[in-house]
């Protein structure tokens, strides 16, 4: 018990790393951020650990302290519940988009499919932000799951268990086995993902999102940088 | 019999620990608005799905962990270490991956899914069939485990006597075996159904998440955590009571070969 009692705050608090950071990530950027990490790390030599999550989620688990130097959430409301330092800046926007397996197999041509109760369509849940923006894009849906994170959504399409889903631009050109439903310009709604520094020495990665680097690592990620539109 | 100090000491520190969340739970609870919060049917609707599953899962598991457990416990099957360890095997794999593996068993485009989905048109996920599919996975082994424990551990004297006295296999199962063997069944089954009712990984992976459909408890309150903590809260609280109402009465019952005592 003893020992116990001494070895839970060693393991319980691992203390600061100066030349890593910890980024608490909403999960759609799951694809693009190993990209920005390893430029940011070429350009300062500090590396970043990614955590993955429900943009919700997150903010939760930052609430009850959880280590993390920055946050990049698809939800910028939701940093009115964390105490940030400095400004936050607005990165990039993704926006929403109906998406189906490879191939198409319930040949899912229009939004008005989404209603039909024959299909299996999977959206986010309204909790997370990609929920969120599915319920404002006036669509009637006949879901048949409402998934914890976007990439469950994106899973599901992928491995064929859904005909249709509701998942960002940039998911579908990340994941081979899903495709668009029809083509689908880009509109709003969208999301906005802003980054906040949790700790001070985070400050940096803010800033160097919207570097020319970044910026085009992120365009190339199927993101659109500057005016949300 | 008199138990050392620091033994007892330490145990005092066990139930400390695994009680004192139970506590926290139950200091953040608003107590004053609990009422109208348990009325909602957003809490309503999980709990009598929730009930649902794990009850279908509780039966299946009785029909299908019996003969599974004698058979462990009394045949002589060639490599019986092995089947054990794998019936045990959703014990220990985390529920997320027994859902994952689930799904490319009998998801739509699974191994054996994909013919039931061909020939009958039967797809579990997203269905509540898929949701006590789920609970069964990973809570069948603890009936398995609790049978075969009793089976074991009591001596089959009383069966092979029958057998010398002219009883066929089945009367000798019939008026023998399955009542001794039913206090160990009810308290595997209390066991089986307690984990299908918190079960969380394996569903939302496997089953998906729908109000009234495949939204259980667990899932239920996951998402309320990130809306509305105090609906979370007494998601979680109508969960513990329905717990703790079948297992307390189970008292000494969960050690397979013990007679219930006090």
């Amino acid at each position: 018990m003893v020992v116990a009692a001494l070895l839970l705050p060693v393991l319980a608090c691992t203390g600061p790393d100066s030349d890593s950071l910890t980024v608490f990530a909403a999960s759609s950027l799951t694809d693009v951020l190993p990209a920005l990490a390893d430029a940011y790390k070429a350009e300062t030599g500090i590396a970043v650990t990614a955590v993955y999550g429900g943009s919700n989620h997150l903010t939760g688990q930052l609430r009850d302290g959880a280590p993390a130097d920055v946050f990049l959430t698809a939800d910028a409301r939701l940093l009115g519940r964390l105490e940030t330092r400095g400004e936050t800046v607005d990165f990039a926007t993704n926006h929403l988009v109906v998406a189906v397996p490879a191939g198409n197999p319930a040949a899912v041509t229009g939004a008005s499919d989404l209603a039909r109760a024959d299909l299996r369509v999977v959206v986010c849940a309204e909790t997370v932000p990609c929920g969120a923006a599915t319920a404002r894009m006036g669509i009637v849906i006949e879901a048949d799951s409402r998934e914890i994170s976007v990439r469950a959504v994106l899973s599901r399409l992928a491995l064929g268990e859904a005909d249709a889903g509701v998942v960002y631009a940039t998911d579908v050109a990340a994941e081979p086995g899903v495709e668009l439903a029809w083509p689908q310009p880009e509109a709003c709604p969208c999301v906005v993902y802003a980054a906040a520094a949790i700790t001070d020495r985070a400050r940096s990665f803010i800033g160097f999102l919207t570097s020319p680097t970044a910026q085009e690592t992120l365009a190339l990620h199927g993101f659109s940088i500057g005016a949300p539109g | 019999m008199r138990a050392p100090r620091p033994v007892l000491a330490v145990a005092t520190v066990a139930v400390v620990f695994l009680t004192l969340p139970v506590i926290g739970l139950a200091q953040r609870t608003p107590w004053s608005s609990l009422g109208d919060l348990l009325g909602r049917q957003s809490v309503v609707q999980p709990l009598v799905l929730s009930l649902t599953v794990s009850v279908a899962a509780a039966l299946v598991i009785v029909v299908l962990g019996t003969p599974l457990a004698w058979t462990l416990a009394r045949v002589d099957i060639p490599g019986r270490r092995i089947i054990r360890a794998l019936v045990l095997l959703p014990m220990v794999l985390p529920p997320v991956v027994g859902g994952t593996a689930l799904l490319f068993a009998l998801g739509r485009r699974g191994l054996v899914g994909q013919w039931l989905d061909r020939w009958f048109g039967l797809t579990l996920p997203f269905t509540t069939a898929g949701a006590v599919v789920a609970a069964v996975f990973v809570a069948l082994p603890f009936y398995v485990i609790a049978v075969e424990g009793a089976l074991e551990s009591g001596s089959d004297e009383l069966e092979q006597m029958a057998g010398t006295l002219g009883a066929g296999p089945l009367q000798v199962l019939r008026r023998i075996t399955l009542p001794r063997l039913l206090p160990a069944m009810g308290a595997g089954v209390a066991l089986a159904w307690a984990r299908a009712l918190g079960e969380f990984g394996a569903t939302i992976t496997f089953a998906g998440n729908l109000p009234g459909r495949t939204q259980t408890l667990p899932l239920a309150t996951f998402l309320a955590l990130e809306s509305d903590p105090e609906e979370a809260i007494a998601l979680s609280l109508v969960m513990l009571t329905v717990s703790l109402a079948v297992l307390i009465p189970m008292r000494d019952r969960w050690l397979p070969g013990r007679r219930p005592s006090r």
